[in-house]
């Protein structure tokens, strides 16, 4: 290819898709990765994750609330968005999306009300005051305790979990299989994207769900505090992150390999990548801080069995997921198609706006589910003998 | 022989291209297309040392493809084909979801600021209708571009895409464009990386 080629005269061609599409991604991934953690207790019925199964849930169901609504944030004609049910395009993979991201939660959300209905019912039993109104209200009158009942629950939640794990699978795998399938872009167009963007939500959800029960079960928890077996029961989790790590890192090789030997667009886009402006955020926070420290600290047996070490690791997680899809989502629109400059991206401040005010939403949404619902159970009564002891004391 | 269906396509003969932007204008005067966007514009690229030195241009548009993604893209079905094959967008239905943009290989959509919807060249179907030519066609001064019916034999498009070696841009994206181009560089046609990889380093 001759080399003296000059460009004289071209136009810009600006990133469309930006922050809030990566944000999306991020939410979902979330989403998805706290749904299977969530049915590994219920579905595949490992039995030591069965005390996460609600909060894994809680998760799963709180953050699909939220991410749709960044991307009818992102839509340039928001007020247009229901179209996008009945003006379906068999070809669009957002068309498909669609119904993903609607029959996930709801689905997630009846399985939840299985899991829960239980405590509910003891809770409209036993408790008083607000909660008691609201559990009752909950159980939609379903109040049946008797071991038939409960076993019922059991059944249909792990009928309705086995229909959620490729559910979930599906909705976090057509995000990357959104990106999949556009031709014109090199760095997304590749069979591993679904794999990677699922592998990458398992490792963020885990992340994330390791926080989620560290906080809860110390601050919100009836017990208010780590017991032994919940502390075992993540460093468990955190085990099992350090595996999806591993994955994650084989297949974001592969990729990086195909695409180095794929066509001049990929090879850029690995250039770029590995060598070039997107170093830092690729190689730097992607892979360092979000998938190595991690997994160095979950490797290493000083700081595999630390709280505090397991929760930086966590969150490095996040951070580098998101780093993640910025990178993918973002970057992979900045490879030119036209011209040889990077197409420039440009921040909108209104969707950073956005992006902060639905991140505090599902802040509060999460806080206020795990200190309202019964979570982890019942506060358990205290007993005659305690009550009558206290009386005695207080004479 | 049955009587093939209508299909319309451009040839852009580059030995007649003057790199004057006379169609750049007059489609932004035709369509009322906001200011920093295009639907059609000129690139243009210098190829040679001095002094053996040459200008190539190369016009753009919309490729009206066979095997369009963006029509694929559309999630709300608002990108949608004519029965003579030019890819249209109905702005009424149009979501701005932008997918499409990032669908098409040839960065012919952009979004319109004003009506915030996906926007792109339509062969000035609204011309075409009414029997005329499009706006870029008409105002070509050195008539390097040619519109018509490639289905009808006697078109001046079927003989120049028919005597004539064409190109079209990216063919291994399998999009099947119906925009010719005759005696267009290869340097010109696609993204160049070697310079952005040189300074990247």
């Amino acid at each position: 290819m001759v080399s003296n080629v000059t460009y004289i005269a071209n136009i810009v061609h600006p990133v469309q898709l930006g922050v809030l599409i990566a944000i999306y991604f991020f939410y979902t991934g979330l989403s998805a990765g706290s749904f299977v953690l969530s049915s590994l207790g219920t579905v595949f019925g490992i039995q030591k994750y069965k005390p996460i199964a609600k909060a894994g849930v809680v998760m799963a169901v709180s953050l699909l609330a939220i991410a749709p609504l960044h991307l009818i944030a992102d839509l340039e004609q928001p007020q247009r968005f229901y179209t996008l049910f009945f003006r379906l395009n068999l070809h669009s993979a957002i068309s498909y999306g669609t119904f993903l991201l609607t029959l996930y939660p709801l689905n997630s959300l009846i399985y939840g009300w299985f899991l829960f209905r239980k405590d509910l019912a003891k809770g409209a039993k036993e408790l008083t005051g607000f909660r008691q109104s609201l559990y009752k209200l909950l159980t939609f009158g379903k109040t049946d305790l008797s071991e038939a009942a409960l076993a019922k629950d059991t059944k249909i939640a792990k009928f309705l979990g086995t229909l959620g794990v490729p559910l979930a699978l599906m909705v976090h795998g057509y995000t990357g299989f959104i990106l999949a399938d556009i031709q014109s872009r090199a760095l997304w167009h590749t069979g591993l994207m679904p794999l990677i963007f699922l592998m990458s939500a398992m490792v963020s959800g885990t992340g994330l769900l390791i926080l989620v029960l560290m906080f809860s079960q110390r601050f919100l928890s009836p017990e208010r505090s780590l017991t032994p077996e919940r502390k075992a029961l993540i460093l468990d989790i955190s085990q099992l992150m350090m595996w999806f790590i591993v994955v994650d890192a084989t297949l974001m090789v592969i990729d990086f390999i195909m695409l180095y030997f794929t066509s001049a667009a990929g090879h850029f886009a690995a250039q770029l990548f590995l060598y070039g402006s997107h170093r830092t955020m690729f190689l730097g926070v992607e892979v360092v801080l979000g998938l190595l420290i991690p997994f160095v600290l979950m490797l290493l047996p000083r700081t595999k069995r630390s709280l505090g070490w397991i929760s930086i690791a966590s969150f490095l997680t996040l951070l580098g997921v998101i780093a993640m899809r910025i990178n993918f989502v973002i970057g992979g629109q900045q490879i030119p198609l036209s011209g040889d400059t990077l197409n420039p991206y440009t921040v909108d401040p209104k969707h950073l706006i956005f992006i902060t005010l639905f991140a505090i939403s599902e802040l509060t949404i999460l806080y206020l589910a795990f200190r309202i619902l019964p979570v982890y159970g019942l506060l358990k009564a205290k007993s005659a003998p305690d009550l009558y002891q206290k009386e005695a004391l207080s004479k | 022989m049955a009587e093939k269906k209508k299909r319309w396509a451009m040839v852009i003969d580059l030995r007649r291209c003057v790199g004057c932007n006379a169609c750049t204008v007059s489609c932004k005067i035709e369509n009322n297309v906001p200011e920093g966007v295009f639907r059609s514009w000129v690139k243009e690229i210098e190829k040679g040392d001095y002094p053996e030195v040459t200008r190539f241009r190369l016009p753009r548009l919309c490729n009206h493809c066979d095997n369009a993604p963006c029509l694929a893209a559309c999630p709300v079905q608002a990108t949608y084909r004519t029965e003579d094959g030019a890819i249209l967008i109905d702005y009424d239905h149009c979501i701005g979801c932008k997918y499409c943009m990032t669908a098409c290989p040839y960065d012919a959509r952009f979004l319109n600021p004003i009506r915030k919807t996906a926007e792109k060249c339509t062969f000035c179907y609204h011309r075409i209708q009414e029997g005329l030519l499009p706006a870029c066609v008409t105002t070509c001064v050195g008539g390097a571009r040619v519109f018509g019916d490639i289905n009808d034999p006697e078109s001046l498009v079927a003989k120049l895409v028919a005597n004539n070696p064409v190109q079209v841009l990216k063919p291994e994206m399998n999009t099947e464009p119906y925009v010719f181009y005759i005696g267009a560089d290869q340097n010109i046609m696609g993204a160049r990386y070697d310079k952005l990889e040189k300074g990247e380093k």
